[in-house]
C-alpha cells in the first residue's frame, strides 16, 4: 500500500557568476494518489510532468519541500530504510555493473537488502524463471541488449520479494514480446497467487495503462490532475478515446479531477 | 557491517576482473621501478669499465718517448689516435680524450721551455669527459716526476714541493651512499601506491554515476557509511596490493644488477620491504579516501581523470621538496603525507632507525584524512545518486 499526499519539490538552479539568481523550479507542485495491495496504479504523464521526481522522492533519494508519503503506513521521510525495505523500485538510472554476471548484480542487491547469500541465489534464479532470463544468468551483463538489460535491472529490484513495486518507465526500449511478457509478469505479482503486491508504474504511453491498470493517476505539469479508472476517466471527459482524453486532461488549464 | 562485506566482496572482483586496466597499472607502476634500477645498474656498469681501462689515446707519441716511457710505467696502453679525431669526439663517437703531442716535445721538454700538451675533449661527450679527468690527472704525475727529478737533482727534498699533505675521509656510511643511487626508488613506490588506488576510486564513485547504477544502490536499504567504507576498503586493498608487488619487485630485481658497486651498495632485504610496506599502507587507505571524495563530485569518469591528475602532479611533486631543500629532514616533512613517507622510505634505505613516534605522526595524518574523506563521499553519495 503506498500513499503519497500532497508532494512538492521545487529545485534552485545553478547559481551564475555574474547574473541574478533566477526562479527555482517547480518540478512537482502537487502531487496525491494511493495504490492499495493487489492493484495496479499507473502514473500517466507528458515528459517532464514530474513523474521520475515524484517517484524519486517515494524512494527517499530526494527529501520533499511539502507533503506526505507512507509505504505500508511508514513514513518515508522519518524512515527511509525502513520504507525503501518494503519497496522494490526499479528507477530511471538502471545501469548494471558490467564486469559482473547477471547472476552476481541480482545476488548483489540481495545482499543489500540483508538477505543471507543462499536465499539470494535462490531468488536469483526463480526471478531468472519468471522473467525469462534462465539463459544468460551466467554471462556479463557488459553484452546484453536493451531488453535484457531491463529485465536483469527489473530482477535486482525485486530481489528482495517487496511487497510494493515501483516501476520507472518499465517498458522503454523493449520491444513488443518483451512489453507483453512484462505486463504478464506484473499482472499476475498483483493477483493473490502473485503474492496481491502493490504496484505503481509511470508511463507515457496510452496503451499501456489501458491494458493493464487498474487505475491511472494523471499527471502533468507537477500536479496529479486526474486519478480514476480508464472507464471513469472516459466518462468524466466524454470521449471515446483515451488518448483523447488524456489530452484533455493532461494539456488543458482546467482538468477534472 | 553485512552490507560493508558485501560491497566489499563485490567492488575487488570487480576490480579484479577489469584485467587490462590492472595489467597496465601491474606493468607501469610495479616493474617500472625495478626495469629502472636494472637499466641504471648497466649505465655504472659500463661506467666502471671505463674508468678501470688503462688507455691513452694520444697523437704524435713518436714525439715524446719519455712521456710514452711514463704511461707504461704506469701500466697504461699507448693508442694511436685516429686521424679524424675532432670529428669523432664531436659526433660522440670516440668515447676517450685525445692527447696532442706537438713535434719537438722530447727537446723543448729537456731544454726546459713548457712544451704545450693539447687534450681534446668535448664537454658534451660524457664518456670522454670522464676519461679527461683520468689522463690530465695522469699528465699531472708525469709532470710531478719531471719537477721532483729536477728539484732532486739540485739537492732539495721532495717534501718542499708538497708541503701540505691532503687525505679524504668520507663519513657517508655504505648505505647512504647507496641512497644517492636508490633515491628514486620511493618514488616508484610511492606512485604505485596512487595508481593502484586511482582506477578502482574512480570506478567505484564517478563511474558508478556514470553507469547509471549509483541511483539504485542509493534505493537499497543498506547504511550509506557501510556503503562507502566496503568501497573504501576495497579500494584501499587493490593500492595495497599494488604497493606490496611493488615493494617485492625490487627484491628479485636486485639479483639482476650488473654494477657490482650499486649491488654492493643496494640494501633491500626483507627487513627494508616489509618497513616500505608499514608506511605505505595507512598512505594507500589515506589516498583512496582522498580520491573517492573527488571523484564523487565528478559526474563521469572522464572528469574525474581530470580533477584527480591535480593530485597525481601533487604527489609526484612533493617528493622533490626533499631534492630541493637544502636543509635536509625538517620536523614539518612528517606533517605533510606523502613527503613523510618519503622522507621514512630513505631514512629505511640510508639504514637510519625509524622510531615509532617518527611513525606515529603520518598515520594519524593519515587516519585523520581517511575519516575525512570517507565521511565527505559518505555525505554527497546521496546527491551524487540523482545528480
Amino acid at each position: 500500500m503506498i500513499v503519497v499526499q500532497h508532494l512538492a519539490k521545487q529545485f534552485a538552479r545553478p547559481r551564475r557568476w555574474l547574473r541574478p539568481v533566477s526562479d527555482p523550479v517547480r518540478a512537482v507542485v502537487d502531487v496525491s494518489f494511493t495504490a492499495p495491495d493487489g492493484h495496479i496504479l499507473g502514473l500517466l504523464g507528458p515528459n517532464g510532468a514530474g513523474k521520475t521526481t515524484s517517484l524519486r522522492m517515494l524512494a527517499g533519494l530526494i527529501e520533499p519541500d511539502a507533503g506526505r508519503l507512507s509505504v505500508d503506513g511508514v513514513d518515508v521521510v522519518a524512515h527511509p530504510r525502513n520504507a525503501t525495505a518494503r519497496m522494490g523500485i526499479l528507477s530511471d538510472a538502471r545501469g548494471l555493473y558490467p564486469r559482473l554476471t547477471a547472476r552476481e548484480n541480482i545476488v548483489y542487491y540481495g545482499l543489500l537488502q540483508g538477505m543471507p547469500r543462499d536465499a539470494a541465489e535462490a531468488r536469483a534464479i526463480d526471478l531468472a524463471r519468471m522473467l525469462d532470463l534462465t539463459a544468460l544468468l551466467d554471462r556479463r551483463t557488459d553484452g546484453f541488449s536493451q531488453g535484457e538489460r531491463m529485465k536483469t535491472a527489473l530482477a535486482r529490484a525485486l530481489v528482495h520479494d517487496p511487497a510494493n513495486i515501483v516501476l520507472d518507465e518499465p517498458t522503454n526500449g523493449l520491444d513488443v514480446m518483451a512489453t507483453r511478457a512484462l505486463r504478464e509478469a506484473l499482472r499476475h505479482l498483483s493477483t493473490p497467487a502473485g503474492g496481491g503486491k502493490c504496484i505503481v508504474f509511470s508511463t507515457h504511453i496510452m496503451q499501456e495503462v489501458e491494458r493493464v491498470c487498474d487505475s491511472v493517476a494523471i499527471i502533468s505539469r507537477g500536479r496529479t490532475v486526474a486519478t480514476g479508472t480508464v472507464a471513469t476517466l472516459l466518462e468524466a471527459t466524454m470521449q471515446t478515446d483515451f488518448e483523447e482524453a488524456f489530452v484533455a486532461l493532461a494539456f488543458t488549464e482546467t482538468g477534472c479531477a | 557491517m553485512k552490507a560493508a562485506w558485501a560491497v566489499y566482496c563485490k567492488e575487488i572482483i570487480d576490480a579484479l576482473r577489469d584485467r587490462r586496466t590492472l595489467i597496465v597499472v601491474l606493468v607501469s607502476s610495479v616493474l617500472l621501478g625495478p626495469l629502472v634500477l636494472i637499466v641504471l645498474s648497466g649505465l655504472l656498469a659500463q661506467f666502471e669499465t671505463q674508468a678501470e681501462k688503462r688507455v691513452v689515446v694520444v697523437s704524435g707519441i713518436d714525439h715524446a718517448p719519455s712521456l710514452k716511457n711514463y704511461f707504461e710505467r704506469q701500466t697504461y696502453t699507448v693508442r694511436a689516435a685516429p686521424e679524424d679525431h675532432e670529428d669523432l669526439l664531436r659526433r660522440s663517437k670516440l668515447g676517450e680524450p685525445v692527447l696532442v703531442v706537438p713535434e719537438g716535445f722530447e727537446a723543448s721538454l729537456l731544454h726546459g721551455d713548457r712544451p704545450v700538451l693539447e687534450l681534446v675533449s668535448h664537454s658534451g661527450n660524457r664518456q670522454a669527459e670522464v676519461g679527461a679527468g683520468r689522463v690530465r690527472r695522469l699528465l699531472e704525475g708525469f709532470a710531478r716526476e719531471r719537477g721532483l727529478l729536477a728539484l732532486a737533482l739540485r739537492g732539495v727534498a721532495a717534501e718542499v714541493l708538497e708541503p701540505v699533505e691532503v687525505l679524504g675521509r668520507d663519513l657517508a656510511s655504505q648505505q647512504s651512499r647507496a641512497s644517492q643511487l636508490t633515491a628514486m626508488l620511493p618514488f616508484f613506490v610511492l606512485m604505485a601506491v596512487l595508481y593502484g588506488a586511482l582506477n578502482a576510486a574512480l570506478d567505484t564513485t564517478a563511474g558508478e554515476r556514470e553507469r547509471g547504477s549509483l541511483e539504485p544502490l542509493m534505493m537499497t536499504p543498506a547504511p550509506r557509511v557501510a556503503v562507502v567504507a566496503g568501497k573504501w576498503a576495497a579500494v584501499a586493498s587493490v593500492s595495497t596490493l599494488i604497493a606490496v608487488l611493488s615493494c617485492l619487485s625490487f627484491l628479485p630485481a636486485q639479483w639482476l644488477l650488473q654494477s657490482d658497486t650499486l649491488q654492493a651498495l643496494f640494501q633491500f632485504g626483507w627487513v627494508e620491504a616489509g618497513l616500505f610496506i608499514t608506511t605505505l599502507v595507512p598512505l594507500a587507505f589515506a589516498l583512496s579516501a582522498l580520491l573517492m571524495a573527488l571523484a564523487i563530485r565528478c559526474r563521469t569518469f572522464k572528469e574525474a581523470q581530470a580533477a584527480s591528475s591535480v593530485m597525481l602532479i601533487g604527489v609526484s611533486m612533493l617528493p622533490l621538496v626533499t631534492v630541493f631543500n637544502q636543509e635536509g629532514e625538517s620536523p614539518w616533512h612528517l606533517w605533510v603525507p606523502v613527503l613523510a613517507q618519503q622522507t621514512m622510505m630513505s631514512r629505511v634505505l640510508k639504514g637510519e632507525a625509524v622510531p615509532l613516534d617518527m611513525m606515529a605522526i603520518p598515520i594519524a595524518v593519515c587516519v585523520v584524512l581517511s575519516i575525512a574523506g570517507v565521511m565527505s563521499v559518505a555525505r554527497s553519495l546521496r546527491a551524487a545518486a540523482v545528480r
